[in-house]
């Protein structure tokens, strides 16, 4: 008991010294910063070898199936390769920095080594054919890609995030209900 | 028992032919490389810890040369409509997929308590004892289509749902109905004897419906009321599918 009195008298003296808030406070500081910005980094694009512009190409009138052309046929929506820039870029100047990058790739013969900004983990089986088939938009998923000069993550597509539109969806229908919530359709 | 989700969706079944099995093991083999199930090498082994989701046992009845013909079952996880293994996971892993009428195992759910194992009387669960990866450039043969499970976590034969998943989607793609015989799962496609038939139960008209109607017809442990989605014929006499 009497330690106990003593602990807490030795607290009190503490927090009447200056130094306590000072540390306290940049502690705190620190801490907010740190989750701050690792919820920031969750949320910003990936770096990109180069940075395509959405914005730009969208904006010329080029359709979202050219460059991701399986998206209304098959699982994966696939990238362009990099012949399929240069198809258009072989006969312009070039001459933005992000530009000239393109160029040392296609005239290396390489593809860009793009990092993933929508990925599933490897368990998840996702399939696009069905999606666009029921009228879906690539921005019900994507967000505004067309707008945006780099493509951008959306936090939190997880399981609930299927699970509640395909619910939505097959409201009243048992049989489109038990097909689009069955684990074998996404998990195998 | 009657479910009325039993409606829903396919009901998917086998009919494996001991008649016509010859034990060749191309069925174990094909599993194998269709659902990415690691080699665990002589040493596990050894311990009972090899990887298969289809094994084929080997019955001698008599001496030889004078063996009984249908030495051979193939074996592999049933599809239970009553599945023994379901209500003992304790995470819901291992649950009854009321689309497909089949039993899965969700590896990303499971924990590795193996009582889904333990209580399987067909013993057709496997649990993956280490991780088991493929070295060098063998990796690039994993089929894409299935996950490659992790240490610790149990196993088994799904029926090849990747294909089935996938022949629904080519075939609702293209606006119509799945033809019989369209799914075929890695072990039938395998066999050279075409021992092993695959396709809807719930269709009275496709091969399998026809064959299971055959007199040979028995299913393994019947008595314990699991009710099996694998049918075995096996007669001795009628060696060959004459109708
Ligand atoms: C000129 C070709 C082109 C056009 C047109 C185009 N994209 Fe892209 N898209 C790309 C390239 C290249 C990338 C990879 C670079 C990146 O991720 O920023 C990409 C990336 C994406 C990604 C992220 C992929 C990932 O890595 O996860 C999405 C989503 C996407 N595009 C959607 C769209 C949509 C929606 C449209 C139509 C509004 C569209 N794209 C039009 C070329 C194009
Ligand atoms: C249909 C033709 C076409 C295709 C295909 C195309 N581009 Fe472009 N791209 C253009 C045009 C036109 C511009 C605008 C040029 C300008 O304003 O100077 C442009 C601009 C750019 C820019 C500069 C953007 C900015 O910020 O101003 C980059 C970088 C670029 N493209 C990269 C790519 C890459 C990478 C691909 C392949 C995935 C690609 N482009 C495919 C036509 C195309
Ligand atoms: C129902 C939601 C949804 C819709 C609609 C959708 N996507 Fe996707 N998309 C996703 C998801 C989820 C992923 C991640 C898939 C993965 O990692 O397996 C993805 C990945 C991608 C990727 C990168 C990986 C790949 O598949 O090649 C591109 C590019 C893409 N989508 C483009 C598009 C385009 C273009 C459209 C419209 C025609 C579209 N998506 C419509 C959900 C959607
Ligand atoms: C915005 C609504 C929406 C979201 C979000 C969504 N889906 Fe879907 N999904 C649908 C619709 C609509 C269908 C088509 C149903 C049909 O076949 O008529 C579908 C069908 C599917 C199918 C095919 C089912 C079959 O039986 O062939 C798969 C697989 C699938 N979704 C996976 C996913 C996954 C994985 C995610 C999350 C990453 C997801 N979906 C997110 C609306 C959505
Ligand atoms: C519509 C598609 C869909 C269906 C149906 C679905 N899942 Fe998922 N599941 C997902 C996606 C997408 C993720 C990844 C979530 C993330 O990235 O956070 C996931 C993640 C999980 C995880 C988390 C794994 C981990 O390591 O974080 C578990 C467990 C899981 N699912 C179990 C199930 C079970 C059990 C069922 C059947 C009852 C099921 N899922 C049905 C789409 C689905």
């Amino acid at each position: 008991m009497l330690q106990r009195l003593k602990l807490l008298e030795r607290l009190q003296n503490l927090a009447r010294r200056p130094i306590f808030w000072i540390v306290t406070g940049l502690f705190t500081i620190l801490l907010a910063a740190g989750v701050g910005s690792g919820i920031r980094s969750m949320q910003a694009p990936p770096p990109q070898p180069l940075d395509f512009n959405h914005q730009v190409h969208v904006g010329l009138g080029i359709q979202c199936l050219y460059c991701h052309p399986g998206a209304w046929r098959q699982a994966a929506a696939g990238l362009p390769t990099t012949a399929k820039c240069w198809g258009c870029h072989q006969q312009m100047a070039n001459t933005k920095p992000a530009q000239q990058v393109l160029v040392a790739y296609a005239m290396a013969g390489e593809s860009i080594p793009w990092v993933p900004v929508f990925i599933q983990p490897d368990f998840v089986y996702f399939n696009h054919r069905p999606h666009i088939a029921a009228g879906l938009n690539c921005e019900n998923c994507h967000g505004e890609i067309s707008r945006q000069t780099v493509a951008q993550p959306i936090p939190r597509q997880n399981m609930g995030w299927c699970l509640d539109c395909h619910r939505g969806r097959a409201a009243g229908d048992e049989q489109m209900l038990a097909r689009l919530t069955d684990c074998a359709t996404c998990h195998r | 028992m009657s479910n009325p989700l039993e409606e829903v969706g396919h009901k998917w079944g086998m009919v494996i032919d001991q008649d016509l099995c010859t034990g060749c093991q191309a069925c174990v083999t094909a599993c194998a490389m269709e659902n990415n199930i690691a080699f665990v090498g002589e040493q596990d082994a050894a311990y009972g810890r090899s990887l298969q989701w289809i094994r084929v046992e080997r019955f001698w009845e008599g001496e030889f040369p004078e063996v009984k013909s249908t030495p051979f079952q193939p074996v592999l996880c049933q599809q239970c409509g009553q599945a023994p293994c379901e209500p003992v996971c304790p995470v819901y892993a291992s649950v009854h997929s009321e689309n497909q009428q089949i039993n899965i195992q969700v590896y990303n759910r499971c924990v590795g308590t193996r009582y889904c194992a333990n209580n399987c009387p067909y013993q057709a669960r496997v649990f993956n004892w280490r991780d088991y990866r493929e070295p060098g450039p063998l990796d690039n043969a994993l089929n894409p289509d299935v996950t490659v499970r992790r240490r610790g976590i149990m196993e088994k034969c799904t029926f090849c749902v990747q294909r089935i998943v996938q022949g629904e989607d080519t075939a609702r793609a293209e606006g119509r109905q799945m033809a019989d015989g369209e799914v075929v799962p890695a072990c039938a496609q395998a066999c050279p004897t075409e021992a092993i038939v695959f396709g809807r139960l719930d269709d009275p008209d496709s091969l399998v419906s026809r064959l299971k109607r055959d007199g040979r017809a028995v299913q393994l442990l019947e008595e314990l009321g699991t009710q099996p989605s694998v049918t075995y014929l096996k007669g001795g006499s009628s060696y060959g599918r004459n109708g």
